[in-house]
């Protein structure tokens, strides 16, 4: 089943590609350890559900690429075209000549109803390209401003037209620091929209994604070319095809359901984070080798600890011992904090994968109390390894790891909100006092009861 | 010509009679025990009893397509039979009573299967339900899943409190399988599709025109052919004994009067009553006395109007009845283009059940069958009514819950944004 993305922004664009580009890479790096028919069948599915099929043979991306000016976007197509590999389809882009001053309020109330038909026509043939769909991915930036606002307008788009559809948001969280003044409204807006009309968000932090460039891929000058390609090789370790099931040897239909079946399927917890490992520089590779035991203790450990990298985990963080209340665990220093985790998904790929021991994931100690791990916990395997690393592991949770940094973001918008700061740019294109209050109670309640697990 | 000598029936023809005519019911059910093993669950030996629990359990609920057969635990087996039993009205209670664990009640099992032999056309669904189908079918009605209830799902005791995230969870679960289920779907009519117009004038029945998905498997892989073929004859035997059973089974009703008598006379009370948790009982209590409430407020009401009706209405006399004629001839009326708009024919034969799906080119002429087309519509027309049934049941369970918040101090019901 395909997945047709939307790629949003200046942001969207760019880690769109690094995504289309991993997926085919892996799909094609040789393999060492399945046999022929399997890696045939392995390029098949992923084949099917990121690209289609043109005459001369070069596969096209299933993805729709929309931008309010033609830099970013001309840069993009361009690279794809000159790989020979995989390209974007000719007519799959929307641009205007202008720009947009970067308001949120403009793009979700004015480039957003003015742009609608055809940019919903483009994804209209995007759908039509497909035997079946299983579901969308918006790719966007949470703080930028007409990325940011035309996405959520075409979020909801898309869930009028295609309600059946399922609907993933890739958001990107912004730097704590970053330089946009408004980021945080611009935040708080998205997230409430989005809330409403998509079924899972699943977030990138810059900061964790740029600490992971530095530390583990030995980086120096970090480009966003570079976290862009974490970004993908994370997205690409989670989507790739795996085994439909225990003994099976069929690959899974359609994973993004799969997926939000086992994660999301409670409506006020729908925001989902990543973690990966191995993740080193290709160069390092070849002198390292893994357990999966080692694999799976620093992967649970990355989890409890809310790390996330295998560099630098607090080892102290312990699972509450049972009876105890998670928030009465805490020792003098109250940085130790536990990450009590509604569900999680882990990916396992490469050799050996069916000796993998998942027990520990298995602890009801990590989960909340009103779901046992037998239902919290899913695995998915299979023993085609993931582009050069030999074994993988990828970790897509639902937990409480993005409470604080939502909290903060929270808390700012409020404080700028309280003196009333800068909001004539959002009142003068429609978004009035009201909707800032109506997200800030959501995300406030999103908050609560993920603190509440 | 001699008069023809009357054969005198030979006992032991005689004896024969009953284990043949057992032999060939056995060759037409899904599992059929031995002969052997319905002699002994007459005299209710124990032995007997779990091929018979397992026979009936294969008999009740619907198997799978393509004979896999679900490998439940006996103990699993026999509660979904008691329940499948109970569902269809089974009125003896002994057989509700007997252990779970299936290690008894041979007899018993023998009445409970004569019954549904006797009842319905059983063995002739149960041909029906697994047969080797070589087209792509779809069903144009409910009928069929309307009237199986299913395996009988262990009831989970609810006690103390349930946290309603874990049920907000599972039903988001359930929605988002829904929608996996819708898009499975799409994708199988459009993979279907490909193939129909793939394999056009292959077939050799010129009114089909293309090959199903069976019989292009056939051409692709020879093996899966002789499986094919394995299949169709297994199907044949169990046809053939279907037709003999037809024959001689006058031998095993006479029988089973014999099993009847062996058993003890049955207890009075044989109506079965729900099981009560302990804990419901004062609820209960509330809720038998709100009904009693509502039923006298509804009482008064109705009385109150009937007689303000009357009064506007006026007296009784010639003109009165006849307009009272008029009046139920036109609901009469009302009530027919109901079941009209409901059935979308009139009079017309209902289509049922599974039939298979043929692909013609547009401008073709039509076949024998439905028409897809013809079908839509009346689907579509049963979704819009029950659209207005389920925006119904909403609106009232949306009142209902604001009466309850109303009775509730110091509670304030936000209802959620309206799209």
């Amino acid at each position: 089943m395909s997945i047709v993305t939307v790629q949003l922004g200046q942001c969207g664009n760019q880690i769109g590609f690094e995504v289309f580009d991993a997926l085919f890479s892996d799909s094609h790096c040789p393999q060492k350890f399945c046999s022929k028919r399997e890696n045939e069948a392995y390029q098949a599915s992923c084949k099917e559900r990121f690209f289609s099929e043109e005459e001369n043979g070069v596969p096209v991306a299933r993805a729709v690429l929309v931008d309010m000016e033609p830099k970013v976007i001309n840069q993009t197509l361009s690279k794809a075209a000159h790989s020979g590999r995989w390209k974007y389809g000719q007519h799959s882009h929307f641009c205007q000549k202008q720009g947009s001053g970067n308001n949120w309020a403009y793009g979700y109330s004015v480039h957003g109803p003015r742009h609608e038909e055809s940019i919903m026509n483009l994804i209209q043939k995007e759908v039509e390209k497909c035997d079946s769909l299983s579901g969308f991915f918006i790719v966007m930036s949470m703080a930028g401003g007409t990325g940011s606002g035309l996405g959520a307008f075409l979020t909801q788009n898309l869930q009028d037209q295609y309600s059946n559809s399922l609907k993933m948001n890739q958001i990107i969280w912004p730097y704590g620091t970053g330089e946009v003044i408004v980021q945080n409204y611009n935040s708080i807006l998205t997230l409430s929209h989005l809330y409403r009309s998509s079924d899972a968000l699943l977030v990138h932090e810059n900061d964790a994604v740029h600490k992971i460039c530095a530390k583990l891929m030995n980086i120096k000058q970090i480009s966003f070319r570079d976290i862009n390609q974490v970004l993908a090789h994370q997205l690409g370790s989670v989507f790739q095809p795996t085994y439909s099931g225990e003994g099976s040897f069929h690959y899974r239909r359609n994973p993004l359901g799969d997926l939000m079946e086992d994660l999301v399927p409670h409506p006020e917890f729908k925001m989902l984070g990543v973690r990966n490992i191995p993740q080193m520089s290709e160069n390092s590779l070849a002198y390292s080798t893994f357990t999966w035991a080692g694999l799976l203790k620093h992967l649970r450990q990355m989890l409890i600890s809310d790390a996330k990298m295998e560099e630098g985990i607090d080892w102290q963080v312990r699972p509450p011992l049972s009876g105890l209340p998670t928030l009465g665990k805490m020792p003098l220093t109250k940085e130790f904090h536990f990450n009590t985790s509604i569900a999680n998904l882990v990916i396992l790929r490469g050799k050996d994968v069916h000796s993998a021991d998942l027990g520990a994931f298995k602890d009801p100690a990590l989960y909340t109390s009103w779901l046992e791990p037998v239902t919290a916990f899913n695995v998915w395997k299979t023993q085609r390894a993931f582009s050069k690393y030999e074994k993988s592991a990828a970790l897509v949770s639902n937990s409480q790891s993005l409470v604080k940094p939502l909290d903060m973001i929270v808390g700012k918008a409020w404080n700028m909100f309280a003196s009333k700061a800068y909001l004539h740019q959002y009142t003068k294109f429609g978004i009035e006092e009201e909707d800032f209050l109506d997200g800030f109670a959501l995300l406030e309640q999103v908050i609560a009861s993920y603190r509440n697990l | 010509m001699g008069r023809r000598r009357r054969r005198r029936v030979d006992p032991a023809d005689a004896a024969r009679a009953l284990p043949e005519a057992i032999a060939v019911l056995t060759r037409t059910l899904p599992t059929g025990p031995s002969p052997e093993t319905f002699r002994r669950a007459k005299f209710d030996r124990p032995e007997a009893a779990p091929a018979l629990w397992r026979l009936l359990f294969c008999v009740l609920s619907p198997m799978p397509a393509d004979g896999a057969s679900p490998s439940l635990a006996l103990e699993a087996q026999a509660r979904s039979v008691k329940a499948a039993l109970r569902f269809q009205g089974y009125p003896r209670r002994a057989l509700a009573q007997l252990p779970d664990d299936g290690s008894q009640g041979g007899r018993e099992l023998l009445l409970a299967l004569a019954w549904l032999l006797a009842r319905g056309p059983t063995l002739e669904q149960l041909l029906a339900q697994s047969r080797v189908r070589l087209g792509d079918e779809m069903p144009v009605c409910e009928c069929e899943s309307l009237a199986s209830p299913g395996p009988a799902v262990p009831s989970v005791e609810a006690d103390g409190c349930v946290d309603i995230r874990h049920l907000q969870w599972l039903m988001g679960k359930l929605r988002f399988r829904w929608r996996k289920l819708m898009a499975s779907q799409q994708e199988q009519c459009a993979l279907l599709g490909k193939i129909h117009s793939y394999t056009r004038g292959c077939h050799s029945d010129r009114s089909l025109g293309h090959l199903s998905v069976t019989e292009t498997e056939l051409l692709r892989d020879p093996e899966g052919g002789q499986q094919l073929l394995q299949r169709l004859e297994r199907e044949n035997v169990r046809l053939e004994a279907a037709l003999e059973w037809r024959r001689r089974e006058l031998v095993f009703w006479q029988w089973m009067d014999t099993v009847l008598g062996a058993c003890p006379p049955e207890a009075s009370q044989p109506t079965f009553l729900p099981k009560i948790p302990a804990q419901g009982a004062a609820e209960l209590e509330l809720v038998v006395r709100e009904l009693q409430a509502l039923q006298e407020e509804l009482q008064g009401v109705a009385e109150t109007r009937w007689a303000a009706w009357e009064a506007r209405v006026g007296g009784h006399g010639p003109e009165w009845s006849a307009s009272r004629r008029a009046l139920q001839e036109a609901v009469r009326q009302d009530l027919v283009a109901l079941q009209w708009a409901w059935e979308r024919g009139g009079g017309l034969a209902q289509p049922h059940g599974p039939h298979r799906l043929v692909r013609t080119e547009a401008g073709a002429p039509e076949g024998r069958g439905l028409q897809a087309t013809e079908v839509i519509e009346v689907l579509r027309s049963r979704e819009a009514c029950l659209e207005v049934v389920l925006g119904q049941l909403q609106g009232q369970c949306r009142q209902e819950l604001a009466r309850l918040v109303g009775t509730l101090p110091g509670l304030i019901w936000i209802p959620p944004p309206g799209r």
